[in-house]
């Protein structure tokens, strides 16, 4: 395995790998970008993409002290934004805690490796509650199971109980007191919680360094055998393994989990004429 | 504390108190980045929350020092160093605060987002506002300069107003008043300010912003805010700035008021620097954060030079003004290898044999060698590229400006491109369809290419593999070969009379994803042209994304066929740099010598290519504007002359050729050709001072 000495896990690059090894390959060790098309219609599913993105934006603009009067009125040409919007204001920041930290990446060390997430929102109050908020605006509210299976929990609740701590005036969070609030502005700004615990934080972390030394350990990096994985997969045409699937059956909260890595520049190329 | 080996001056830096402000000067080479790394890892490992952390740097590259070690922190725990230069800082802060200021800064439509425009973007929405006026008014006849290049400059003129903090009506004021004659270039910058006023007035119609509206919209509107001003200032509660000389006055303005709140500071600056002045560098304006800071501190002498080098640096730069360093007596000459050749290619050969004894003769690694020169061409890169190849040595080459559509995949795409749209009117070349053919199909060679695309390329449609009638020749092309050309040719037709109408991107992504990348076609798990596929679907997706905006208030655009056009004309797709940052640090660099400054890398030895050549030490021709006369110090009513362009040039050599000496730790290469490239005898200032040099050593080893 050859991953570079500074390569950062995130809930992406795991979700990924435990998707297909071979994706995770392709993506994370030889770097590979691919500009084959995501699913059948490229135009929409960029469209909807670019609409999530744009609503975190207001998201972080309004937590950032942009009035949310001047927010909505930039809204006019997106009914459906607009919708998540109101739900955002009506539902989005209710029973947390007051201390707000919008767009903020932590990391830890496991297993020799770093580990990354990045969030939409962290409240906290320290010696209180420390509340996860992540903005969801897919079109299905999955059901509590299936929230606690994904990598996102896993990675984003086991991370901020271990690199929160300067957030938490200093003092390591109790993982009792860590919740992730999933907020789904589509859905009438419907919220789930989940909780965590001492326990759990164990337990995730035996998951994440496990798959972290199976990934170090690493020699092959098969495809996956369950080719439903690979409907939504760029890589799909180099691997032969179908057409890609179709908008409806596309998970678009999964799309959205941002996967900067704690030290990645963030340059754009205005004004950087080079000699 | 991690790891890096610093000098009791160096750590006492790094690791002073957490409050207050420092200012450390010194030569490049004297230990000041290593100073700055391990700051900010003190900083960390003391408890400061990263996030609160801002590194400032005047271009992305010489932040990677930085971002190397706080990589390597993995045992850290917490959050993000925040790591900016103007350009990306003021656009997160305008596109964050957009909404409280889009009125009051003069925009048409404040509810609807900014299009912040990327250099290519500027350049096709410059050549959009202003060409019915140039064309109308006969602008810049007289101009012996493509318009790519003419637009550049008057673009540069509208940051540097931006940069200093004058307003862009006085552009043409200014530059007209430093002339010292010449009714003719007085049109000329006036007719740059007409084009400057127009293009500002169309970008506040259309809600876009170039970098120089972005910088004033930042300093004059979104400054005044104050959620800006806390969320900032709440940010960058500890600074640390490097190569603080090679940024603007913007920068510098911007700096002095964050010092106002911040608990620390660490600002680098780097003596006898100050190379991006045409992009507004003000060495001197940098000096102003001085008189701010606590504490003042200089790092002496060099980590970096041998002592035969450093006897080189003091000797070349005391050829051209004023005297650096402290005496040094050893003789540079050793660190000085030079052999004189009729011709160019011999240099090369020269060249190429001398680094091949370092790598395999004397174990140098090819890391530690950089080939340099004044200007990079195609011609200059792959002569070098040739003859090192044929030595078996590594080689990678940096040149920041260098075209996506000089990459073959990409100028593969933009030929079948044009393929599958006839009704743009732009059939390909014969040359071209080879070279597609040739990309695009596994296997293929130029020969069997060429016969496919005279046989079967006709009005500017590739016609069935069926139609080779001759049998000798379907042999020779191979049936294998004829299907996969066939397969390509008949999904062309296919799109073609499906009338599809797919955004270029689309289009660039459709073909990959249904042809090129499977197996048996150029790009199947390819990952350099998959890659710069990917490059090229990002610039022709960030065109149509700049567009769709505009079409809210301008619906005369045809995506797919002003994209091609602007490739073709160079305005698009030529500042692709996205290799830099994991530019993988190895093999030999061949660079132009200012690239190679602003990775701030010291190496083992240097190779000066061409030295005979003006471009060591002339600035480049820009008739439409001047780097000096637009600066924060130039005096109004000054006059520029010919003997301040000569003490410029001079000047600007004795910077450079120091800047060069100080990475450079046991010797320089110097390639002389007494016929350049093009055929030319050469006489450059460079080549003046090193005859004069070597000259005078040879008269005081003879005194002796």
């Amino acid at each position: 395995m050859s991953l570079s000495d500074d390569f950062a896990f995130t809930q992406g690059s795991l979700a990924d790998y435990a998707d297909c090894a071979r994706r995770f390959e392709l993506r994370y060790i030889m770097r590979m970008r691919y500009p084959a098309f995501e699913s059948l219609d490229p135009l929409q599913f960029e469209a909807r993409l670019r609409q999530g993105a744009r609503f975190h934006k207001l998201a972080q603009q309004h937590l950032l002290g942009v009035p949310a009067e001047l927010l909505s009125r930039s809204l006019a040409d997106d009914e459906e934004l607009a919708r998540w919007w109101a739900n955002y204001l009506a539902h989005g920041l209710t029973n947390l805690p007051a201390q707000r930290h919008s767009e903020i990446t932590l990391q830890t060390q496991l297993g020799g490796h770093r580990l990354v997430a990045k969030y939409d929102l962290l409240a906290l109050e320290p010696g209180g509650e420390a509340v996860i908020v992540d903005w969801k605006t897919g079109a299905r509210v999955p059901s509590q199971s299936q929230l606690r299976g994904r990598m996102q929990t896993t990675v984003y609740r086991y991370v901020l109980s271990r690199a929160g701590a300067h957030l938490y005036g200093g003092a390591s969070i109790p993982p009792e007191r860590i919740r992730m609030d999933y907020v789904f502005v589509a859905q009438a700004g419907q919220r789930l919680s989940l909780d965590y615990s001492a326990a759990q934080m164990r337990a995730d972390e035996a998951f994440l360094s496990e798959m972290i030394a199976e990934i170090e350990g690493a020699h092959d990096f098969p495809l996956t055998d369950d080719e439903r994985r690979c409907r939504f997969c760029s890589y799909r045409s180099l691997c032969d393994r179908g057409e890609p699937g179709s908008l409806e059956d596309f998970d678009f909260d999964e799309m959205e989990d941002g996967d900067d890595d704690v030290f990645a520049v963030d340059f754009d190329q205005i004004a950087e004429t080079e000699f | 504390m991690a790891s890096i080996s610093l000098s009791r001056a160096q750590a006492e830096l790094a690791s002073a108190p957490l409050t207050g402000s420092v200012w450390l000067e010194g030569w490049a080479g004297s230990g000041k980045t290593s100073v700055g790394v391990q700051r900010i890892l003190y900083l960390m490992e003391r408890g400061i929350p990263a996030e609160s952390i801002l590194l400032f740097v005047p271009q992305r590259s010489l932040a990677q020092p930085y971002i190397r070690a706080m990589r390597g922190q993995r045992a850290h725990r917490g959050g993000q160093v925040y790591v900016h230069t103007m350009g990306s800082l003021s656009l997160k802060m305008v596109e964050t605060f957009w909404f409280l200021v889009a009125e009051r800064a003069g925009f048409r439509y404040p509810r609807d987002l900014p299009n912040f425009l990327s250099l290519e973007m500027v350049q096709y929405h410059m050549a959009r506002a202003i060409e019915p006026i140039v064309a109308e008014r006969d602008y810049f006849n007289s101009v012996r300069i493509n318009r790519p290049r003419l637009y550049s400059q008057i673009v540069d003129n509208m940051n540097k107003a931006a940069i200093v903090g004058f307003p862009i009506d006085e552009i043409g004021s200014r530059l007209t008043s430093a002339l010292a004659g010449g009714v003719e270039q007085a049109h000329i910058y006036g007719d740059a300010q007409t084009c400057a006023l127009e293009f500002r007035r169309y970008c506040l119609a259309h809600n876009l912003l170039d970098f120089s509206l972005q910088l004033e919209v930042f300093r004059d509107h979104i400054w005044a805010t104050p959620q800006a001003r806390t969320f900032l200032r709440g940010r960058c509660k500890h600074l640390i700035v490097d190569n603080v000389e090679e940024d603007n006055p913007a920068s510098h303005w911007l700096l002095l008021d964050l010092l106002e709140t911040s608990d620390s500071a660490l600002i680098i600056y780097d003596r006898d620097a100050g190379f991006r002045r045409f992009l507004g560098a003000d060495p001197t304006a940098a000096r102003r954060l001085r008189e701010r800071c606590e504490t003042k501190a200089t790092l002496e002498g060099s980590l970096v030079m041998g002592g035969e080098v450093q006897a080189l640096s003091g000797r070349l730069a005391a050829q051209l003004g004023p005297s650096v360093a402290r005496a040094n007596t050893a003789d540079p000459r050793p660190a000085l290898i030079t052999e004189a050749h009729r011709f160019h290619p011999q240099m090369l050969d020269w060249v190429a044999a001398n680094v091949d004894e370092l790598v395999n003769a004397r174990g140098v690694s090819p890391t530690d060698i950089v080939i340099l020169a004044p200007f990079l061409s195609d011609a200059l890169r792959f002569s070098l590229a040739d003859g090192l190849a044929r030595r078996g040595l590594p080689l990678r080459s940096h040149r920041p400006s260098r075209a996506l559509r000089d990459e073959a995949a990409a100028r593969a795409l933009l030929t079948l491109a044009r393929l599958a749209h006839p009704h743009w009117g732009l059939p390909p070349t014969n040359f071209d369809v080879v070279c597609a053919l040739t990309t695009s199909i596994a296997g293929l060679d130029l020969t069997r290419a060429q016969l496919l695309a005279e046989m079967l390329y006709r009005n500017g449609c590739l016609l069935p593999f069926a139609e080779v009638r001759s049998s000798a020749m379907q042999d020779r092309v191979t049936f294998e070969l004829g299907e996969r050309y066939d397969r390509l040719a008949g999904w062309i037709s296919r799109y073609v009379d499906g009338e599809r109408a797919d955004a270029i991107d689309i289009f660039f992504r459709r073909l990959f994803g249904a042809l090129l990348s499977r197996a048996g076609y150029g790009f199947h798990a390819d990952v350099d042209a998959a890659n710069t596929a990917q490059n090229l679907v990002d610039s022709a997706r960030n065109f149509r994304w700049s567009l769709d905006y505009m079409s809210r208030y301008d619906d005369d655009i045809d995506l797919g066929l002003d994209y091609v056009n602007m490739v073709d004309r160079g305005v698009i797709a030529n500042f692709y740099a996205r290799d830099w940052i994991s530019d993988a640090e190895e093999g030999l660099l061949i660079a132009p010598a200012y690239t190679f400054l602003l990775s701030n890398r010291p190496v083992d030895y240097q190779f000066w290519l061409n030295i005979g050549s003006e471009g060591w030490s002339r600035r480049l021709y820009q008739p439409l504007t001047h780097p000096y006369v637009l600066s924060r110090g130039w005096q109004a009513g000054a006059v520029w002359t010919d003997e301040d362009e000569r003490e410029l040039n001079r000047q600007s050599l004795r910077r450079l050729l120091l800047a060069l000496t100080r990475r450079c730790r046991k010797g320089v290469y110097l390639g002389y050709s007494e016929l350049s490239e093009s055929g030319y005898e050469q006489r450059g200032l460079l080549l003046e001072t090193i005859q004069s040099l070597l000259r005078r050593l040879a008269q005081e080893g003879q005194d002796v």
